[in-house]
């Protein structure tokens, strides 16, 4: 069944990239390291930047520049690994994989990966990157029951063996497994870097086996941390960005720590990216975080304080970025978000009151509930009328979608509603026409929700104008959402309303995680999700033969290498869940607005926008964003 | 004065005592922990690292002893794990949401509460003293109602509405950005005339808003006190043996209707505390508003409890400033031991 | 400096002295002397203008808190999809030089791609003539039984909005009536809530005096040198999340409430400090009265004109707790309506730009603070008998 393809990624010409040596390169010295290269402090770029770097062809650029940004808390900085996009691999424009980091991968089968780093690629300390990094994560700190009392990751694990790791020599190393493991490539290149090295030479300080345990120990106790172990882990974040020593491959690294409101990341003056040019990326020197409240971003951006904003707009915002644009200089890019709808709701498949669990369980009900919600009104009230109505599924750009996808069991049809909630046998009604239970209550579903959007709130509150007609009642529950999170994962919430599908966009060679019942964070299935994900010892194992189809097609999607067989089985899990309504859509299409000053350039006008797998605007290479300096607009020192 | 000193202190001191007891009550309200929260979160997802960690946290800090134990340790009269260690000792705690000493969280935001609500009480004195003395003496003219009506006003409005529409009347008219307590660009940067300048300009809008409802409370209560004194005989000999009316009015009514209007400061601080709060709030200055409200709000209670004790502490040694202001200027009281 | 309080001004006045000049007598001073504490006090109270005028404002306020669904045009949920963030719409009576009775010009919505806005044309050719006490949205009264009459009605198949719609079509002038009824109430409540307190604390501490005055005075002093904000927000937080609103109604005011009492409880003290050597109160228990009676019969009474003129001056601050509390999030949450919910639903600067009828709900929080400030410093001149 599993036909042997050998895969090479190279980087194809046919995108506009190509790798050439360094000597056919001369290199333009960034005018922000002139000074230290001058000072003896750097080496000069050449020597800096690795023999085959990423060269890039963008339409424009040039060096220099500060850009401001907005982050509602502090620890919201950390996002800046996910829209970087610094990945071993990852996707470009039209979500090919792409070796980034990596020079060439060598894939067999989804089985063994042949990784090739770049020569001559260093941290921005300085020190060499090698295969010695992957070894140190690998063996030393994956697999150290001090460190990972968990483990390594779970997305390395097949069938619960670990992969066979390799050193072949500094610069190329190989993973190799039983059976294929097809998640592991888009899992690398997933918005959430899983950082399958480390900065090693700056790490063995920490470590036990290369350093002394017992000085290790006394700085743990004197950061009140429990042992070298966890001192170890608080000084290896390479996602939260809270160590500024700790070195980086970022086009960024911190400079500073909170407690602050501004947050500086300069460049790493080793980044392996370069444009045809011979400039080194990234073109804008630093890229400055200001912290601020979250309500107050939409104003500021009217008031023209910041460079370059999108996480923390909203669609609601639009009218009021749009009115200070040319008083203030800049301008809103409106990207399409690519989610599987903007208001989902959830119907807890695992609730513990039995009345209800029967009632979510029946497929009779959730189409009904889908069939009385009228689509259009949604879409005029909340979306200004530009979304598209229809179900919690991908969008139309995805090489997966199909119209009846989007369409089945979502039309407006109050009637038929009513006729399938009479044939389940709720015929009763009170006083007020809702619909009675068997057991006398009213039909009134409690929706809980983290009611931080206004938008899904708004949206309930039209619903339970759409169910009334239907004999239904609806209740909306703001709860904070650590309080929702865990009464999901008890079983009791009854209905939840939150956003859809994370990655609307899949294609084949994703790994259709969300779709089946796998994760407790689904608030749809979440004991099913526990069952799965703790191995069996909580949570209830699925018992309804069309969820445990998805669970199968999921492992055969696991299972196999050969990416036809893997685009079937998304088309089937998506149209199972076109058919069952396990969670039920109204419209998709809000419009993500990415607030630029003028003179700042590099995004596109228009693209997808989502968390996964465009990383926000990582897919897009922010690294490539500059200040057009003729436009005469001068970056903020 | 020493003695009526001392015996301020040490019911200062019980006070604290107290409230510090009422505030820990009140954190510990509602249901849970944030530990424990994070630990039911983490244990599902079976993240045993983090799982540990905030064992050991709960370990450290004692969250599975008794609350009243808990209280005890917190203050600081009963060892914890680390011996002597809470708040009498300066240690103020660890905030598990920020992972990090509550102290660090706060650090900087302390200094600004405090010049926040020091720019609050100047501008309150600056403002309503003259208007009172201009409305008493002018009673029932145009001035006077008029001042009076925008205390009124002042009074009623809520102030987080006052302060936004300021805020954004600010940022259009004279270019002050939006939020915060100077520019961004000052962040972290030392004390350069550019960054006091940029300050000064941002303290306007919440000096005004906080201190408005304030102003009118005092105008009012100044204005009262003041027509008193005004009819009373001594200002009439005062006259009579040929003062100017100026100097007769400063000197001597005036002096007199200082005293409840000193005493009124007191009473007034802790209104002017919770409105500050309130408004930094709504304009997201960097002071201990804003992270009480999200320390609250996720159940750090180490970093709310030090919040609300720190603003206790504030409006109870701003009272007794005030209280020792007016013994100072007021004998009887001084020499009478207390109200 | 010659405009110094002229009513004070010192002269001596060359005419013989007649003392009857100075008091009043006959018919009025005998009715003047006869008179109950709480006429003298209805009397004085009538001569301050601005008082009487601020009783009357609220009456009419608190006599719609009954009636809001009738005096309402729209229903509190009724929404207009195709009216969003509508801009208010004014009542005219001339159109085009004639007299046609109170109507409204219609508008209708556009959209504008450009600025994402929604434009309203209005078409000044057609109008339409507003109903009164006529049928409209159907409605509980009082959630009991079912009514459509309103006592004015949008025109039919037309529109209504004197004070624009929010961001889901519904009407702001409606929602604002509606919100008059839970605000207006929690300031009751409220106080109800503070008075008890304080009349139990204070009644305690002022008349049997000794350790339990001195642990009540420590208790009150304690809580006044407490920031009020910062209490309620804590006490708020603790909640229980899964309350119906109607308990985080009544839980609202009753934290409102648990930290307002030490004022009423420290002028009941003193007032029954004061009173308390008074020669009545020692007739009363010579005459054998118990303490209960003592207390409710003859001390109270003589102070509650004080008491209420306190309380009156502390809901001012509920109903602005109330707002603060709701703005913060922490107070009651839609589908609840209350003033201070609705100003949470207008709190970003996009509301002041673009829409800034949604700023409207503070008119009412401001004319009802002053009104209660007013009355209730009338109040207090007329209770105090020595000013």
């Amino acid at each position: 069944m599993f036909t042997s393809i050998r895969t090479t990624l190279h980087l194809a010409a046919a995108f506009g990239l190509l790798t050439f040596p360094a000597f056919a390169q001369t290199y333009v010295e960034p005018p922000f390291f002139a000074e230290k290269v001058a000072k003896k402090e750097l080496p000069p770029v050449a020597e800096r930047i690795p023999q085959t770097p990423i060269v890039v062809n963008p339409a424009g650029g040039q060096y220099g520049g500060d850009v401001v940004t907005l982050v509602s808390r502090a620890r919201d900085i950390r996002y800046i690994s996910t829209w970087a996009y610094t990945r071993l691999v990852g996707y470009d424009r039209s979500l090919q994989l792409q070796p980034d980091l990596l020079e060439k991968i060598d894939n067999e089968d989804d089985r063994i990966f042949t990784f090739t780093l770049r020569a001559g690629h260093r941290w921005s300390d300085g020190a060499p990157f090698t295969t010695e990094d992957f070894r140190y994560y690998w063996e030393d700190v994956a697999q150290n029951p001090d460190l990972s009392p968990a483990g390594p990751p779970e997305f390395m694990m097949v069938d619960g063996n670990l992969p066979r790791f390799e050193m072949l020599d500094e610069r190329t190393m190989r993973y190799t497994w039983d059976k294929p493991n097809p998640r592991f490539l888009p899992q690398l290149a997933g918005p959430l870097d899983p950082g399958i090295y480390r900065a090693s030479a700056y790490l063995k300080r920490f470590h036990a086996k290369y350093a002394d345990k017992a000085a290790l120990e006394e700085q743990a106790k004197k950061n009140k941390l429990k042992n070298w172990a966890a001192l170890h882990n608080r000084l290896d974040d390479m996602k939260e960005q809270t160590n500024p020593d700790l070195p980086t491959l970022m086009p960024w690294r911190i400079t500073n720590t909170a407690p602050a409101t501004r947050f500086v990341f300069e460049r790493n003056p080793y980044y392996h990216r370069v444009d045809h040019k011979g400039q080194q990326l990234p073109y804008v020197d630093r890229m400055i975080m200001d912290v601020s409240a979250g309500g107050l971003f939409a104003a500021k951006a009217n008031a023209g304080e910041i460079d370059l904003l999108f996480r923390g707009l909203m669609m609601s915002d639009v009218p009021i970025l749009k009115e200070g644009e040319k008083a203030k200089g800049y301008r809103t890019l409106l990207w399409p978000y690519a989610r599987g709808t903007e208001l989902a709701l959830y119907p807890n498949l695992n609730t513990t009151d039995p009345v209800w669990r029967k009632l979510n369980r029946d497929l009779r009900f959730r189409k009904a509930l889908s069939l009385g919600i009228d689509r259009k009104t949604l879409n005029n009230a909340l979306l200004f009328g530009l979304g598209t109505e229809g179900n919690n599924t991908v969008v139309a750009e995805s090489p997966l979608f199909a119209p009846e996808l989007r369409t089945l069991n979502a039309a407006y049809n109050p009637d038929e509603a009513s006729r399938l909630l009479d044939e389940i046998g709720l015929t009763e009604r009170n006083g007020a026409g809702i619909r009675l239970l068997p057991d006398g209550r009213e039909l009134e579903i409690i929706v809980e929700t983290d009611g931080e959007s206004t938008l899904v709130v708004d949206g309930l509150t039209l619903i339970s104008e759409f169910w009334r007609e239907i004999g239904v009642r609806l209740f909306v529950k703001p709860q904070d959402r650590t309080v929702l999170r865990n009464r999901s994962f008890a079983g009791l919430t009854v209905m939840v309303a939150a956003q859809g599908f994370d990655n609307a966009i899949p294609t084949a060679i994703m790994p259709p995680t969300e779709f089946a019942p796998m994760r407790q964070d689904n608030y749809a299935w979440p004991k099913w999700g526990q069952y799965v994900e703790t191995k069996g010892k909580n949570g209830e194992a699925v018992d309804i033969p069309e969820a445990k189809r998805l669970l199968e097609l999921y492992s055969t999607w696991m299972n196999t290498g050969n990416r036809t067989v893997q685009a079937d089985v998304w088309r089937e899990m998506l149209r199972n869940h076109a058919e069952n309504q396990w969670v039920i859509g109204t419209v998709a299409g809000a419009l993500q607005p990415i607030v630029m000053r003028n003179g700042l350039l590099g995004l596109p006008e228009k693209a997808l926008y989502s968390f996964e797998p465009t990383a926000m605007i990582g897919i897009y290479r922010p690294d490539e964003i500059y200040w057009n300096k003729a436009a005469g607009k001068e970056a903020r020192r | 004065m020493i003695r009526f000193l001392l015996r301020r202190l040490v019911t200062m001191v019980v006070t604290l005592l107290i409230i510090s007891a009422l505030v820990f009550f009140i954190i510990k309200l509602p249901p849970g922990d944030f530990l424990t929260n994070q630990i039911a979160e983490l244990r599902a997802q079976g993240e045993s690292a983090s799982i540990a960690k905030a064992e050991f946290l709960i370990k450290q800090y004692g969250l599975d002893r008794p609350a009243w134990e808990q209280y005890l340790v917190w203050i600081g009269l009963m060892p914890g794990p680390n011996g002597f260690s809470g708040l009498l000792q300066g240690d103020w705690g660890w905030s598990f949401e920020f992972d990090k000493p509550v102290v660090e969280v706060v650090g900087d935001a302390l200094w600004l509460t405090l010049l926040v609500n020091l720019a609050v009480v100047i501008f309150i004195h600056i403002v309503s003293i003259p208007i009172a003395i201009y409305s008493a003496t002018r009673q029932y003219s145009v001035g006077d109602y008029i001042a009076t009506f925008i205390g009124y006003i002042g009074l009623a409005t809520p102030s987080f509405l006052l302060a936004l529409i300021l805020l954004y009347y600010m940022n259009r008219w004279f270019g002050v950005s939006i939020g915060g307590l100077y520019d961004a660009q000052y962040a972290g940067e030392p004390w350069t005339w550019d960054k006091i300048k940029s300050l000064l300009s941002h303290l306007i809008v919440p000096t005004l808003v906080i201190g408005l409802a304030g102003t009118a409370a005092m105008i009012r209560r100044m204005r009262a006190n003041l027509l008193d004194e005004l009819g009373k005989q001594y200002y009439v000999t005062a006259k009579a043996k040929g003062l100017g009316p100026n100097r007769a009015l400063l000197k001597y009514p005036f002096r007199m209707s200082l005293n409840p209007f000193i005493a009124d400061i007191g009473n007034l601080l802790p209104h002017l505390i919770s409105g500050s709060v309130l408004v930094s709030l709504v304009l997201s200055l960097p002071t201990v508003g804003p992270i009480l409200l999200s320390a609250l709000k996720s159940q750090d209670q180490f970093l709310a409890g030090f919040i609300l004790m720190f603003v206790a502490v504030l409006t109870v040694i701003g009272m007794l400033i005030s209280d020792l202001l007016l013994a100072m200027l007021d004998p009887r009281i001084r020499l009478g031991g207390g109200r | 400096m010659n405009t110094v309080m002229s009513s004070k001004r010192h002269y001596v006045d060359p005419a013989p002295f007649d003392p009857g000049a100075t008091e009043p007598v006959g018919a009025e001073s005998e009715s003047f002397y006869r008179a109950s504490s709480w006429r003298l006090m209805w009397w004085k109270f009538r001569r301050h203008k601005v008082a009487v005028a601020a009783a009357f404002i609220l009456l009419v306020f608190y006599l719609i808190v009954p009636f809001v669904e009738v005096i309402a045009p729209y229903n509190q949920t009724k929404r207009n999809g195709d009216f969003i963030y509508a801009p208010p719409q004014a009542i005219h009576l001339m159109h085009e030089g004639r007299f046609v009775g109170p109507f409204v010009y219609p508008y209708r919505q556009s959209f504008n791609l450009e600025r994402f806005q929604r434009v309203y044309t209005v078409d000044r050719a057609s109008p339409e003539p507003i109903r009164f006490f006529c049928r409209g949205d159907a409605y509980n009264f009082w959630g009991l039984v079912a009514a459509n009459v309103h006592l004015v009605c949008p025109p039919v198949n037309g529109t209504m909005f004197v004070l624009g719609t929010d961001r889901l079509g519904r009407d702001l002038l409606s929602r604002i009536i509606y919100g008059a009824r839970i605000s207006l109430t929690i300031g009751v409540v409220g106080i109800a809530v503070s008075f008890t307190l304080g009349l139990f604390f204070g009644g305690l501490a002022g008349y049997l005096g000794g350790w339990v005055d001195h642990v009540i005075q420590r208790m009150i002093e304690i809580l006044r040198s407490l920031p009020e904000l910062p209490l309620w927000l804590a006490l708020s937080a603790a909640l229980p999340p899964n309350w119906s609103p109607i308990l985080v109604f009544f839980g609202i005011t009753i934290i409102l409430g648990l930290l307002d009492w030490p004022g009423l409880a420290r002028a009941v003290r003193s007032k029954l400090l004061s009173l308390r050597e008074e020669d009545f109160v020692k007739a009363a228990e010579l005459m054998g009265a118990s303490k209960q009676r003592i207390i409710a019969r003859h001390l109270i009474p003589n102070f509650m004109s004080h008491l209420i003129a306190s309380a009156t001056l502390s809901i001012p601050s509920m109903i602005l707790g109330e707002t603060a509390l709701s703005f913060l999030g922490l107070g009651l949450r839609p589908p609840v309506t209350s003033w201070g919910v609705l100003l949470n639903e207008a709190q970003n600067l996009a509301a002041v730009q673009l829409h800034p009828w949604l700023l409207f709900p503070i008119v009412p929080v401001i004319i009802v603070v002053l009104a209660f400030n007013f009355m209730g410093d009338g109040l207090r001149d007329a209770a105090d008998p020595y000013h």
